[in-house]
């Protein structure tokens, strides 16, 4: 039986997959020919683009193409970048590791500090600390996330430079140790990160302050009150563990809009992960590295929510038995 | 290393003390900033700006361009000698001169540059289109040999000199395949790449061996940024000396920033509008509206527009007024056309009267025997000047009874609308359109082949064809003498003027800014005295000129806190006020709510 469940949801996992896989070619070639720039280069013969175009393999049919695609794609080559010559798998390798960092704290931030202003705002329903943190975070969460980035880097680099515009590193910086440069990679983080936690906050925090006002109102928690517990006790033993579990799913299913937010984000911030490169790649009409970000980000998607899945099942008794 | 790279931040992420890096003390480095990098840095495959603007600090031209008006000036090579009959130029290069890696820089380099590289590379085998044979009878001897007279050879051969024992061992496969060059790379310019790290940083340090004097700054480095917005704000905080390409949206705002110098300096390229000229010979299934190929029609709707509004409205004052098929960038050969179209209504009116197209009595477009002057007038959506200059061009034209149809299409729409054939011919479909070109730095002949009738099916875009062009290019194309070449060009000049298969809106600016609290103020070269401060992508000449400011500014960098302060508490109060009236005001209905209803 939770077998069979498992084995169903990862099988529509990878039928998802398969179809972004098919989808993504498809979606990339209505974008245009990328060669077709190169026609107005005064530098470049028309001779010269036709070998070019022999040496991409975009003077195949499309279907010719796409079987190209779909056997490179299952022995994971993912090809050659069109602007770097690289392979695509170097790339996404040396982005991945800083989107990771990226996303992994600003998460990690966003639901400690959400999860903590939600308990604050559910047990101090009406009062100023809670009207305040709920307009605070229903602002951020409104807030588009480039637009937070322009301002934080307006307040915290510009108008008081406490801390770099934008990058990972001091570009040029020689460190003494490791430590230098984690310190360094430290202080460029503060900003990026900062904007990663705004966008996110908002969400976890409404999620948890209703999630925390239902448990609340639970006959179990006024039972338990009527034990005698202490109240914080109550709210910290029985309240918020019960109260977390729609966080687990929010925090999968945000993975999307996160992984939407990092492209804005990592630009705004020249942070060289994921989002910068498939802006780059957008703007270069690199098809290869578009197709390998986007395969990248579709798995990752796909991956969180198939993980959500798994952990609902293990946490909650009751979707065990349905 | 990596993962322990991300344990190790996680810990250090709470306590990391802002103390920023300082490693680049006593080293003077000079920093620039870009938002787009190289792509490879081979210049067998590569075709960026920025490639450009590394390799024309790393390497040599046989025959450099001259900072002062572009000329020929020495590069490899020391002296040249012209043949009598001018197909065959002798080169003697500099007597012990090496690479940055010791190697001697003799002849067969030169050979390898001009047979090898240049006719296998992406851009620049029409450079040696011509060249039959290099001979090199000892290391420091070069005969280049062509078909017919090629001025280009000396002055406009933009090909890069590369060290053959470097490049040679690689086959010709791999270096039209993915091959990357690997630092350090061996040139024979001021600096030489010294490192790359993607994403981030190119590196140039001082070549030892370098030719010329040894420049001020002991590195040169490129910053690779996310965007062009966050490279300027790079140069306003100090981060950056220098931008090699402003955006013409924050030009102003630049000027106006404090220790930052910001210039506009005239380019080889320029803003047209493009008629479709091409004849049934040799477009027989072009689409296009008649009239436009009436020429009187063409000097009306170039009456009527005012370049000098299309630059201040479009270009934010930020470009320079078009006066023919040439920009003035081209000191050496550009002479101001004597028929120029100065703004003038009431000719163009006269001119539409006198060719019989015929007013409508409503003020509405002209019409004759039922063609009316309507045009589509197609520009791409990524360039907000264009769309701005074509709204303008209909605007203007609008009152003498010229109707232009503004599309905006995307950059391949257009490409495929001018580019496309049927039959193996050429079939363009539009009336006018609204694009650029830009030249070579000294040689005026990429520019002037545009409108050659050989160019129609290669470059041409106005597919405009007239024999006794075609004949004066030939003719200027083999003239070495710089005075009877620009008596040739003026004629061409003059020609295209009046038939017009290009009204030259714009000449297109180079926009450049620096931080006066770092660098010393810099000359205007490339060409004096209104060109750019770096030679961008043309040569090393100035970035060697460049030179740090006076000691006492060291302290500089960035904003002072004083005004800066102030936004912040300004904008905290803002934010203060703002969350005082939401809690305000939720109160005020949570009191009158009464008490919220619970499940």
């Amino acid at each position: 039986m939770r077998l069979r469940w498992i084995g169903a949801k990862a099988l529509g996992a990878l039928v998802t997959l398969v179809f972004v896989l098919v989808f993504n070619f498809f979606l990339f070639r209505v974008m245009g020919d990328p060669t077709s720039q190169l026609a107005r280069l005064p530098r470049a013969s028309p001779e010269e683009i036709v070998k070019l175009r022999a040496y991409y393999g975009l003077d195949k049919s499309l279907l010719g193409q796409f079987a190209d695609y779909a056997g490179d794609t299952v022995r994971l080559d993912l090809g050659v970048s069109q602007r770097s010559r690289r392979d695509v798998s170097t790339e996404l390798a040396e982005a991945i590791p800083w989107t990771l960092l990226l996303i992994g704290t600003g998460t990690l931030l966003a639901t400690v500090l959400g999860t903590w202003m939600g308990v604050i705002a559910a047990t101090r329903r009406g009062t100023a600390a809670d009207d305040g943190l709920l307009g605070f975070s229903l602002f951020t969460y409104a807030a588009p996330e480039y637009w937070i980035g322009i301002i934080l880097i307006l307040l915290f680099a510009v108008a008081l430079p406490l801390f770099p515009a934008g990058q990972q590193v001091t570009p040029g910086a020689e460190f003494d140790s490791f430590f230098a440069e984690a310190a360094d990679v430290a202080e460029h983080m503060v900003l990026p990160v900062a904007a990663l936690t705004l966008m996110l906050l908002g969400q976890y925090f409404v999620i948890m302050r209703s999630s925390m006002v239902d448990v609340l109102t639970e006959d179990f928690v006024t039972v338990k009150r009527a034990t005698g517990m202490p109240w914080n006790k109550v709210v910290r033993r029985h309240a918020v563990p019960n109260a977390l579990l729609p966080l687990v799913t929010l925090a999968a299913l945000q993975f999307g809009a996160v992984a939407g937010g990092v492209i804005t984000i990592e630009t705004i911030f020249s942070w060289p992960g994921l989002g910068e490169l498939t802006y780059n790649a957008i703007n270069d009409k690199d098809f290869p590295v578009l197709q390998g970000t986007f395969l990248v980000f579709s798995v990752a998607v796909i991956v969180a929510n198939l993980l959500a899945d798994a952990l609902y099942f293990l946490l909650d008794p009751r979707v065990q038995s349905a | 290393m990596r993962a322990r790279a991300l344990v190790a931040l996680a810990i250090v992420w709470a306590i990391a003390a802002a103390a920023p890096a300082s490693a680049q003390e006593g080293k003077k480095v000079l920093r620039m900033g870009w938002a787009q990098e190289p792509q490879t840095l081979s210049p067998f495959i590569d075709q960026d700006e920025e490639d450009f603007r590394v390799w024309s600090i790393n390497y040599d031209l046989l025959v450099n361009f001259s900072p002062k008006d572009l000329g020929p000036t020495p590069g490899v090579a020391e002296s040249w000698k012209i043949s009598p009959d001018k197909k065959t130029v002798t080169f003697k290069l500099f007597e012990g001169h090496k690479w940055s890696d010791g190697q001697p820089i003799t002849s067969k380099d030169v050979k390898y540059s001009l047979e090898t590289f240049a006719p296998n590379s992406l851009l620049f085998p029409s450079y040696v289109e011509n060249v039959t044979s290099v001979e090199t009878p000892d290391d420091l001897t070069v005969i280049v040999k062509t078909k017919q007279p090629d001025a280009r050879i000396v002055g406009g051969l933009f090909v890069y000199i590369l060290p053959e024992h470097v490049w040679g061992k690689q086959s010709l496969k791999s270096l039209k395949g993915s091959f990357r060059p690997k630092p350090p790379i061996v040139g024979s310019g001021p600096y030489v790449v010294s490192a790359v790290e993607r994403g981030r940083l190119i590196r140039m340090t001082r070549n030892p061996n370098f030719r010329g004097k040894k420049p001020a700054f002991d590195e040169v480095q490129w910053i690779k940024y996310g965007n062009d917005d966050a490279v300027e704000r790079a140069l306003t905080l100090g981060e950056i000396d220098l931008v090699p390409e402003v955006q013409q949206a924050t030009f102003a705002r630049l000027k106006k920033a404090r220790n930052i110098e910001a210039v506009s300096s005239t380019s080889p390229s320029f803003t047209q509008l493009t008629f479709n000229l091409c004849n049934e010979e040799n477009c027989p299934d072009a689409k296009f509206n008649p009239a436009v190929q009436d020429v009187k029609v063409r000097q009306a709707v170039a009456y009527a527009i005012d370049r000098k509004r299309i630059n201040e409205i479009a270009s934010r004052g930020t470009a320079f007024e078009g006066h023919g098929l040439l920009p003035d960038y081209y000191k050496a050969f550009y002479t101001q056309p004597s028929e120029d179209y100065a703004l003038d209504v009431d000719r163009a009116n006269q001119l539409l009267d006198e060719a019989g197209w015929e007013p409508n009595d409503d003020g509405g477009v002209r019409a004759k025997g039922g063609q009316k002057l309507s045009f589509d007038l197609f520009v791409r959506s990524e360039s907000p000047a264009n769309i701005q200059a074509a709204r303008l061009v209909r605007e203007m034209t609008a009152p003498i009874g010229v109707d232009f149809k503004v599309q905006v299409v995307s950059v391949d729409k257009l490409t495929e609308l001018t580019t496309q054939q049927v039959k193996g011919k050429i079939a363009p479909d539009f009336d006018t359109f609204i694009w650029g070109w830009g030249g070579d730095p000294y040689d005026p002949g990429l520019l002037l082949n545009l409108i050659t009738t050989k160019a129609i099916g290669g470059s041409s875009d106005a597919f405009y064809s007239n024999p006794e062009y075609d004949r004066l290019y030939d003719q200027q194309s083999g003239e070495f003498d710089e005075a009877k070449r620009k008596e040739i060009v003026g004629q061409m000049i003059a020609l295209a003027q009046r038939d017009l298969p290009y009204i030259v809106l714009t000449v297109d600016s180079a926009l450049q800014a620096y931080r006066t609290d770092k660098l010393a103020k810099p000359k205007r070269v490339c060409p004096e005295p209104d060109g750019d401060i770096t030679c961008d992508q043309v040569g090393y000449a100035s970035i060697t000129a460049l030179a740090p400011a006076g000691a006492a500014a060291t302290g500089g960098g960035g904003d002072d806190g004083g005004s800066g302060l102030m936004i912040v508490l300004i904008v905290l109060a803002a934010l203060a006020v703002i969350g005082v009236v939401v809690v305000l005001l939720r109160r005020r209905r949570a009191g009158r709510e009464a008490v919220e209803l619970e499940q």
